[in-house]
């Protein structure tokens, strides 16, 4: 039987309402509010939640070794959270994840990039931010500065650099990342068409080395053209489940569906 | 619209009807994924395991470990940054506890007279003020740290522990730079060196203990509440006159001696003073700072932890 290298099961994120009015915002109101709370709590009994939201609820699946799965959605449908949560940097509220490889993730292109720092000092930081050790980064150096094409401004502070050099230093960095389960949000979307081609070329040979990629994307022709399977969440829950083509299809039909509806309106 | 779990027991499978293959296999008939679960030898037990709640209040030291090299990366970024377009540069370091002393040395040392143990006031102040600007400086940049680095917070896992962490140890390096003067400053007055000066390096661990041990509890205290940012600067003054930074402890009477030295500061200055110039070390207080900064580096780093799985959602 074969092993899953991520295991999924019934994941779910609450979130306060406005954050502001559940957590406050100052140290006194903190001490008001305590004491305010345990006296309602026992008139009341219980605290509603009314306030909450479900970010993510039930969410359960697999994904099994050199898989490339594709998490569509619309805004606000959680995938981002998923993410968030699979990439450790917050915890669920139910649920469990486990993961049998080491996981990179890759939430935005250019994490930790210092704007006063030259293009080689943030190379070596955002690489060690991403999780590369020193000596992976130095090996690899040459190869990022050539995917990226700034060799001519490698020592200039990345602020002078144009938006399109900076998310192509930002998305060579990330590219040559190589972890056992790679997490992206939506990076591919950088730069002009030809490095969006060569970025596209790039993922596909991850995927051919045997990595396991979970990919979050708005774009569906990404999807379809780099995963094997698709995931489409809706309202924080896992609503379809396979072929890319299949899931992408029934995700279409609810956007426009919702559209027909909003226009209706 | 995002909507609650339908189910009453708190979570909603996905709609089994809706087509979702929870436990499908990929296709086995692709030539490469054949090969590949061949080859893919994974570990019984998972590398990551993601819980709700609370379950990780140990502290994870392997963890910690396994990050070494980016605590070194984010101490080099804040050095290389903060002097990026400054003329005097490193300078600072050492203007900043120079120019205090000088002040002090004319005000205090000249005109109140303020006694120093029978060591040249400049020199007395400046030993003090050297821990003092270590202690203020780390204690501050450290607390605010995690705010700083939001942008990494809520993008990338790692142990958070981190950033506090370097940005005592960036002020650690200044210690270091500023010391330096220090020694000029001895050579100027011509203070010979005693065995005791092999005692140094336990009261700048202990120093460095303390600093962490505030600054990693403000740093968390100040992702929730920012008032802890506005408090600080007003605290840590009081705290500098409340230890003996620019006069000897031995001017406090007596009876409010053991009160005066649960303040874990005043044992450790006194103790590097008295191991830099020769002056006898009084142990009790030694002890009782080493003791109260230990306990409350432990309580600071597990209230630390406690704090840190909601960074990412409050910052």
């Amino acid at each position: 039987m074969m092993k899953p290298i991520m295991r999924v099961e019934n994941l779910g994120k609450k979130y306060s309402l406005g954050a502001r009015e559940v957590i406050a915002p100052t140290l006194r109101e903190a001490l008001v509010r305590f004491v305010k709370n345990t006296a309602e709590r026992f008139s009341r009994g219980r605290d509603t939640d009314a306030q909450t939201v479900w970010a993510l609820s039930g969410v359960t699946f697999e994904v099994y070794p050199g898989e490339v799965v594709g998490v569509i959605g619309r805004n606000g449908a959680g995938k981002s959270t998923l993410l968030k949560i699979l990439s450790r940097i917050t915890k669920p509220t139910m649920g469990l994840a486990d993961l049998y490889g080491r996981t990179g993730s890759l939430l935005e292109v250019g994490t930790g990039f210092h704007p006063d720092l030259t293009g080689r000092e943030n190379i070596h930081l955002n690489g060690a931010i991403l999780g590369m050790k020193r000596e992976e980064i130095s090996r690899k150096f040459d190869e990022i500065v050539a995917f990226a094409e700034v060799d001519r401004f490698l020592d200039t502070p990345v602020k002078r650099y144009s938006t399109g050099m900076y998310l192509r230093l930002a998305f060579a960095v990330a590219a040559h990342l190589d972890p056992e389960i790679l997490l992206l949000d939506e990076v591919l979307t950088v730069g002009d068409a030809l490095f969006q081609k060569k970025c596209f070329a790039k993922m596909k040979e991850v995927g051919r080395e045997g990595k396991t990629v979970l990919f979050v994307s708005h774009n569906t022709a990404s999807v379809q053209h780099l995963c094997g399977r698709a995931l489409y969440l809706r309202n924080g829950v896992l609503s379809e489940e396979g072929k890319p083509d299949a899931v992408i299809a029934s995700y279409l039909k609810d956007l426009s569906e919702s559209e027909s509806a909003g226009l209706a309106c | 619209m995002i909507e609650r779990p339908s189910s009453d027991s708190g979570y909603s499978r996905p709609d089994e009807s809706a087509g979702v293959m929870v436990c499908d296999p990929p296709d086995v008939a692709d030539e490469r994924s054949v090969e590949l679960f061949l080859h893919a030898v994974l570990p019984e037990e998972p590398l990551v395991k993601i819980r709700p709640g609370n379950s990780l209040t140990k502290i994870e030291f392997g963890e910690l470990w396994a990050h070494r090299e980016l605590l070194y990366f984010m101490m080099w970024r804040d050095l290389k940054v903060r002097y990026r377009q400054t003329i005097l540069g490193a300078s600072w370091v050492i203007l900043q506890p120079l120019l205090l002393t000088l002040v002090f040395a004319i005000f205090l040392g000249k005109l109140v007279k303020v006694p120093s143990d029978g060591v040249p006031y400049p020199i007395f102040a400046y030993a003090g003020l050297l821990l003092w600007m270590f202690l203020s400086n780390a204690v501050l940049s450290s607390s605010y740290s995690l705010v700083v680095n939001a942008h990494i917070i809520t993008k990338v896992y790692f142990s958070r522990l981190l950033i506090p962490g370097a940005a005592v140890g960036v002020r650690l390096l200044d210690l270091i730079i500023a010391s330096l003067i220090l020694v000029a400053l001895m050579f100027y007055y011509g203070v010979t060196l005693t065995w005791s000066i092999l005692m140094l390096p336990v009261f700048v661990i202990q120093i460095t203990a303390l600093a962490l041990g505030v600054g990693i509890w403000t740093s968390a205290l100040n992702v929730r509440y920012r008032d802890v940012g506005t408090m600080l600067p007003i605290l840590l003054q009081l705290w500098m006159f409340v230890s003996p930074i620019i006069y000897p402890s031995s001017i406090v009477p007596e009876r409010w001696r053991s009160l005066y030295f649960l303040n874990p500061l005043a044992g450790t200055v006194e103790g590097f003073r008295a191991s830099l110039l020769g002056l006898p070390f009084d142990w009790r207080s030694i002890v009782i700072s080493t003791a109260i900064t230990l306990a409350l580096l432990v309580c600071s780093i597990y209230a630390f932890r406690r704090m840190e799985e909601s960074f990412a959602d409050d910052v």
